[in-house]
């Protein structure tokens, strides 16, 4: 009687993953994996991506990988082609590609066109022409699921950071519209990661390991694959254009310093 | 194999499980494996007999379960519920705020009577049976809270006035309460929901047939589309999500 467990079951689907040879893509990868998905994880140069198909492997799923340029219209196009000669359907796909590229860290006089449209493209056209190639595929099959990876920048500005908030803000409004016109058929949600930069020291030190976020610590890459595969699951039927923002509360507060919480007591009535 | 979305061994309270959404979440916590108590959100007697079927339905997978009719505003009702989920169920891990009194009239009709029993039940219920549970888990190292709120939180209604700002009410509760808990391993979540069959806020079937011509899927949504979300952060796989609403309104927040 586990019903509602069943239909977190993803066995019998394919889904391909961007950007999965690391982090949080892998991450999602080998959890759509561990719930029984085929994986094709794809990223522009291949050796990451075949040491993720070799974990997929190991959890008893196939796996493969294609080398990507999700900039690419014609990259693109053959990556799903190889999907569909290896796998024959595609049922889900996550959009995670991206991040910061050269020209982040500068004020907009410093950005030259170039920066600007290789920020685009790699966070919101990749995921653009990937989902335009997928979706007669799934439809093929009855319906499908594109999980889109924006971040809590998507919602929100930063100093110094133009590209990045643009682009991830555009998936947004390019998911709503996704839903808007495929709905029944395609469920396209978001995903919004906050700080997950736990295994990368560097980084780490950067955001001070999350010290000043409400929970207190960064997430961990592990945390997200459960979400993604709750997203691609049969339980999110009736869930379309959406955003889930996992991030240890920060988008909760975010207007004064985490762990502002002054005690104001009520006035005396008649004193 | 052990799902990592299993509540096995969790213990849960849900309060409006007697209405469809809190009836469906109800189900799906104990198919996930938790023990789950239910309670009613007012004492009418047609609430009374749903929970009660709800938690026959419990008993029927396996799980421990009790049913009790509460006034989900009445400070004493909530605090003895949950009292006797953790005598009856030997703790609490979950609770479900789903407690729901629909209601639309004019505003220069509505007294301010009607007004306050609508925010009474739809927000302060909300805030007591958290402030009660709160206690409980923050003494027992956590726990979750998952509230159960609408479109009409997020967008407005005519003739809404005072379920629409009670139900906004419920979202912002639930940032504040995520916040004052982020480090205490007690998250605070909420699932917005669509238009979801059988709730009373649709009122007849004019206004429904009306919302199906304009949702994106041309259908409500059904109540067991609803309450999946309630596993999910239920479980210990949302443990670093907090403070945040999922939405299930199929698309219906994406128009223009």
């Amino acid at each position: 009687m586990a019903g509602v467990l069943d239909k977190l079951r993803l066995d019998g689907k394919v889904a391909i993953v961007t950007g999965a040879g690391r982090g949080l893509g892998r991450a999602m990868a080998l959890s759509l994996a561990g719930a029984g998905a085929d994986i094709v994880a794809t990223a522009r140069t291949h050796v990451q991506v075949e040491e993720t198909a070799d974990h997929v492997k190991a959890k008893g799923r196939r796996g493969e990988w294609v080398s990507c340029d999700v900039t690419d219209s014609s990259s693109v196009a053959a990556m799903v082609q190889s999907t569909l000669d290896s796998f024959g359907r595609i049922d889900i796909l996550v959009n995670n590609a991206g991040g910061a590229t050269d020209g982040m860290g500068n004020t907009l006089d410093k950005i030259s066109d170039k920066q600007w449209h290789i920020g685009i493209d790699t966070n919101l056209t990749g995921a653009v022409y990937c989902s335009r190639a997928v979706i007669p595929h799934m439809q093929d099959v009855g319906g499908g699921k594109i999980i889109n990876v924006t971040s809590g920048f998507g919602l929100r500005a930063g100093r110094n950071n133009f590209m990045y908030t643009s682009a991830k803000a555009g998936l947004i409004n390019f998911t709503r519209a996704l839903a808007m016109t495929y709905a029944q058929d395609i469920q396209a949600n978001l995903i919004a990661p906050g700080l997950f930069p736990h295994d990368i020291p560097a980084a780490v030190e950067f955001w001070r390991g999350g010290k000043f976020t409400p929970m207190g610590r960064l997430g961990k890459d592990e945390e997200l694959g459960p979400l993604c595969v709750f997203l691609a699951s049969g339980l999110t039927s009736y869930m379309n254009g959406q955003i889930v923002v996992l991030d240890g509360g920060g988008l909760a507060g975010g207007h004064a310093p985490t762990g502002f919480a002054p005690l104001v007591p009520l006035p005396q009535e008649g004193a | 194999m052990t799902s990592e979305f299993s509540l096995a061994g969790r213990s849960a309270l849900v309060i409006g499980a007697s209405n469809p959404i809190g009836r469906a979440i109800a189900v799906a916590l104990a198919e996930a494996g938790a023990d789950v108590a239910v309670a009613t959100t007012t004492r009418a007697q047609a609430e009374e007999v749903t929970a009660n079927s709800c938690s026959n339905e419990m008993w029927a997978l396996n799980r421990k379960s009790f049913a009790e009719a509460i006034d989900a505003a009445d400070e004493g009702d909530v605090r003895g519920v949950i009292d006797r989920t953790v005598s009856e169920l030997g703790k609490l891990d979950v609770l479900v705020n789903a407690q729901d009194l629909p209601f639309a009239k004019p505003a220069v009709e509505t007294t301010l009577g009607e007004w306050r029993r609508v925010v009474d039940i739809n927000l302060g219920g909300v805030f007591i049976a958290s402030r009660e549970a709160g206690r409980v888990m923050l003494a027992h190292g956590g726990g979750r809270i998952i509230n159960i709120a609408s479109v009409l939180g997020e967008r407005g209604m005519a003739n809404g006035a005072a379920y629409c700002a009670a139900q906004a009410g419920v979202f912002n509760l639930t940032r504040a309460l995520a916040l004052e808990w982020a480090r205490e391993g007690l998250n605070v979540n909420a699932i917005g929901a669509g238009w979801t069959e059988g709730m009373g806020i649709i009122g007849g079937d004019e206004g429904r047939q009306q919302l199906e011509r304009y949702l994106p899927y041309k259908r409500l949504a059904r109540p067991d589309e609803i309450a999946g979300a309630a596993v999910y952060l239920a479980s210990d796989t949302s443990a670093y999500l907090t403070g945040q609403v999922i939405w299930i309104e199929g698309g219906a927040l994406s128009h223009v």
